[in-house]
């Protein structure tokens, strides 16, 4: 089991370390020039230079890439080029939002996709898993944003239960902060909801075959411990696989959803940052994104060890 | 029963209240909550040529020299007056006495001198830096006069002193403006939640508060433009003062809470065309992509708003001559002036846009219209960075739609270099009289001939002025109805 586990951490050390030579590279050769998005139309050679020269867009690739990684491992991520402030703060004060947008959208997706899909595959060939496959369909059809859209115009204009957008901030309003990612969460879950409802049901219904199922029902072992005890437990190994994945989804999700509900979210924060040409927020952002997937991914297959013994015997 | 039904409603109504956050509030009598379209990067206009910086900073938080006026006219700012010498090479300016900045600081001769040394010194990262390049030196004369002497003569030097990128800072804070700005405005920086909102709030040691009668300004970030209709709709925002959907406005002019005033700003949107490129170096295929534009189609594109320009200048300007007849809507014509040119069957063309609404609307009109005498043109989408390097710096394009919102922007036509890189000698001879005019009428003469000298010359598509749409709450009195240049001037702005 140990063995398993730090054979998979070497493998996230390594993506780790490849990750950040690509993600150096990628935006080291984004088209624009950041002294000329600051300075604009009006700005003069001389004063382009020096913004260059007083930044470091001056210096050769090797170095900028070193003193990064230096600044990576001494947990000083440098000033952001268009704020001025710290980068290590101006990520931290968007990921309060992010995070907890992604969670929500991800707790939500799983307490109703799997009950969803369970149902689904049990009442399966009848007009219940219809109906379900149905709403999958339209779930998975309908953009995100759209539905956002449609949310605000609903729950924030007409009725106005919920706020059109924005963010309190958890320290000034942490119950108006939860609140208005309620909308949000809901619109970036939609689609999850769907993928995850098809991936239980297909699942569950590959389990329900299985001839241990068949063997349970036959000892007289009551349904809701068939399904439950029996057959979800091992079809929540693809559901794993899937909610590991879509956590890296919606936090692509999240940049979409973020400008329809006016959220400081990460998601902004990296849009603005790549219209502003902040390398160095972008970069660090996508470095931490891609130490969060590991890091989901490293909790994924922990998942399968405590889901399903194989792999812990394999090893 | 009743009661008690009524009082629960009652207790469950005020308890939403707090869940609603701070917005629920917007309406109380001196707190304003504006929208704004672009988030501003820093706060400092010396730092950075962001327009936000200006819509939010300048004059509320940084006074310069001049104020200018909702009409776009130059008035008195922390100059209290000036005298311009004869020969134009020497400024005299009066300070206000007693004014303090925002952390207490005072204002006198050494500061304003400290603040306007720094725009034109050699080592100076002022954006506008070059609007400044004139000044030869700045003398305090003694703690209220200072001495402003110029190389050569500018006629638009305190117009351009006038601006928010002049804005008057003080040496102890100049260093952290863009984080914290200070200044003597009538509003102080209160906090700002990067991505999301930036709050002024009433400065009580400026020195007239009688025209200020809002307490708080918060400017909430909403770029989206459906969330900024919802944002209205909801009352999350009282007011966008430039709204930038033109296709919803419907929408608003619908609700009869907020009123939707059309102004006038600065912004000449145009289709660039490179002029040191091939077939456009000739002035015959200019011409004929002139006559090939239907300039009412292209402002239908933008819902109607807009006005036609026939050269780069503002109708609202006075000294303005309407030049859209100079080359009319012809498209037999236009043909005819290609085949003289050498192109009988057109050519192809690439439009390079940059990502703003206007541009995407009127670049996809302007396909349509060029592949009408024959020219195909298709288009190539860039981020803004790009645009900058690929378009303005680099040359590298054929066609392009930006609209230029400055002031006083004909200059950019004797720019060596620019980026449509037009070269006429006529025209820099007329543009050095213009800047070296004194008397503004003569001034105003020398313009229309250089607005006739590109207009003839037809350097690029000139196709309409941008309109201002704001859209605020109806109890909101004092908005700017125009745009003169990108400014936060609140004073008389205030709920009836």
């Amino acid at each position: 089991m140990l063995d398993f586990l730090s054979r998979r951490l070497a493998a996230a050390l390594v993506t780790l370390v490849l990750a950040t030579v690509v993600v150096f590279a990628v935006v080291e050769v984004l088209p624009g020039d950041p002294a000329l998005v600051m300075l604009g139309t009006d700005a003069r050679p001389d004063t382009l230079a020096a913004v260059r020269a007083q930044y470091g867009f001056d210096q050769p690739l090797t170095v900028r890439y070193l003193h990064w990684i230096g600044g990576l491992l001494s947990f000083d991520l440098g000033n952001s080029h268009a704020y001025g402030t710290s980068v290590a703060r101006l990520i931290g004060d968007r990921l309060a939002v992010t995070l907890p947008l992604g969670a929500l959208a991800l707790s939500w997706a799983l307490l109703v996709a799997i009950p969803l899909g369970v149902f689904a595959a049990w009442t399966h060939g009848t007009a219940g898993d219809w109906g379900v496959m149905g709403f999958t369909q339209i779930g998975i059809s309908i953009p995100n944003f759209w539905f956002g859209i449609v949310l605000v115009l609903a729950f924030a204009v007409t009725w106005r239960i919920f706020p059109a957008g924005g963010f309190p901030g958890w320290r000034q309003d942490p119950a108006g902060s939860i609140y208005a990612l309620v909308l949000p969460a809901l619109s970036l879950s939609l689609g999850e909801i769907a993928i995850l409802t098809r991936v239980t049901r297909s699942a569950m219904l590959d389990t329900l075959r299985e001839d241990y199922v068949r063997t349970a029902r036959a000892k007289g072992a009551p349904e809701s411990t068939v399904l439950f005890r029996h057959a979800l437990r091992n079809a929540l190994i693809p559901v794993t696989t899937v909610a590991g994945l879509i956590a890296g989804f919606l936090i692509a999700g999240a940049v979409i959803i973020e400008s329809v509900f006016r959220l400081p979210g990460v998601g902004q924060l990296v849009y603005d940052s790549i219209n502003n040409r902040d390398l160095i927020v972008i970069k660090n952002v996508v470095i931490l994104f891609t130490i969060l997937v590991l890091v989901v991914n490293l909790l994924v297959d922990l998942a399968y060890v405590v889901l399903d013994p194989r792999p812990r015997v394999a090893s | 029963m009743s009661i008690s039904r009524r009082h629960l409603m009652g207790v469950g109504a005020f308890a939403l209240l707090p869940a609603l956050g701070p917005e629920a509030w917007a309406q109380a009598k001196d707190r304003l909550v504006i929208g704004m379209s672009l988030e501003p990067p820093v706060l400092d206009p010396t730092k950075n040529a962001a327009a936000a910086i200006r819509s939010i900073a300048c004059p509320s938080i940084f006074e310069s020299l001049g104020r200018i006026d909702r009409n776009g006219e130059i008035k008195p700012g922390l100059a209290e007056s000036w005298k311009i010498s004869e020969d134009g090479k020497e400024y005299v300016f009066k300070l206000r006495s007693g004014v303090k900045f925002h952390d207490g600081e005072a204002l006198d001769a050494a500061v304003v001198k400290f603040s306007v040394d720094r725009l034109f010194a050699a080592d100076s990262t002022v954006p506008a830096k070059s609007l400044y390049t004139d000044i030869e030196k700045v003398e305090a004369v003694d703690p209220t006069t200072v001495k402003v002497t110029l190389k050569s003569p500018n006629s638009y030097l305190l117009y351009n002193l006038s601006l928010g990128d002049a804005g008057i800072m003080h040496p102890k804070s100049a260093a952290t403006n863009d984080k914290k700005p200070v200044g003597t405005g009538p509003f102080a920086f209160k906090e700002r939640k990067e991505g999301d909102s930036i709050a002024i709030e009433r400065f009580a040691g400026y020195r007239d508060l009688g025209d200020i009668k809002l307490k708080t300004i918060v400017f909430k970030v909403v770029k989206d433009p459906s969330a900024q209709v919802s944002a209205l709709l909801a009352g999350d925002v009282d007011t966008f003062p430039g709204f930038q959907a033109p296709e919803l406005v419907d929408r608003l002019k619908k609700d009869n809470r907020f009123a939707v005033v059309v102004g006038t700003t600065e912004g000449e949107v145009i289709m660039a065309t490179n002029n040191g490129k091939k077939p456009f170096d000739n002035l015959k295929v200019r011409q004929a992509m002139a006559h090939a534009l239907n300039r009412a189609e292209l402002i239908d594109a933008e819902s109607g708003f807009g006005t036609p320009i026939g050269s780069h200048f503002p109708p609202h300007n006075k000294a303005y001559i309407d030049l859209t007849k100079t080359y009319p809507f012809d498209i037999a014509k236009g043909k005819a002036l290609l085949a003289e040119a050498g192109y009988p069957n057109g050519f192809e063309a690439t439009l390079k846009l940059p990502p703003v609404g206007y541009a995407q609307r009127a670049g996809e009109v302007l396909v349509s219209q060029l592949g009408k005498i024959g020219i195909k043109v298709s288009i190539t989408q860039l981020q803004w960075p790009q645009w900058l390097s690929e378009v303005f710096k680099e040359k590298n394009y054929d066609l392009t739609v930006v609209a230029h919102t400055e002031a006083n922007d004909l200059d950019r036509y004797a720019r060596d270099g620019y980026y449509w890189n037009y070269d006429s000698a006529t025209f820099k001879a007329r543009w050095r009289e213009v800047v070296a005019a004194t008397d503004f009428t003569k001034r105003d003469e020398l313009l229309k001939d250089c607005q006739r000298i590109i207009a003839r010359d037809a350097v690029n598509g000139f196709l309409y002025q941008l309109a201002k749409i704001g859209v605020w709450k109806k109890e909101l009195a004092g908005m700017w109805e125009n745009d003169p240049s990108p400014s936060a001037d609140f004073s008389g702005v205030h709920w009836k």
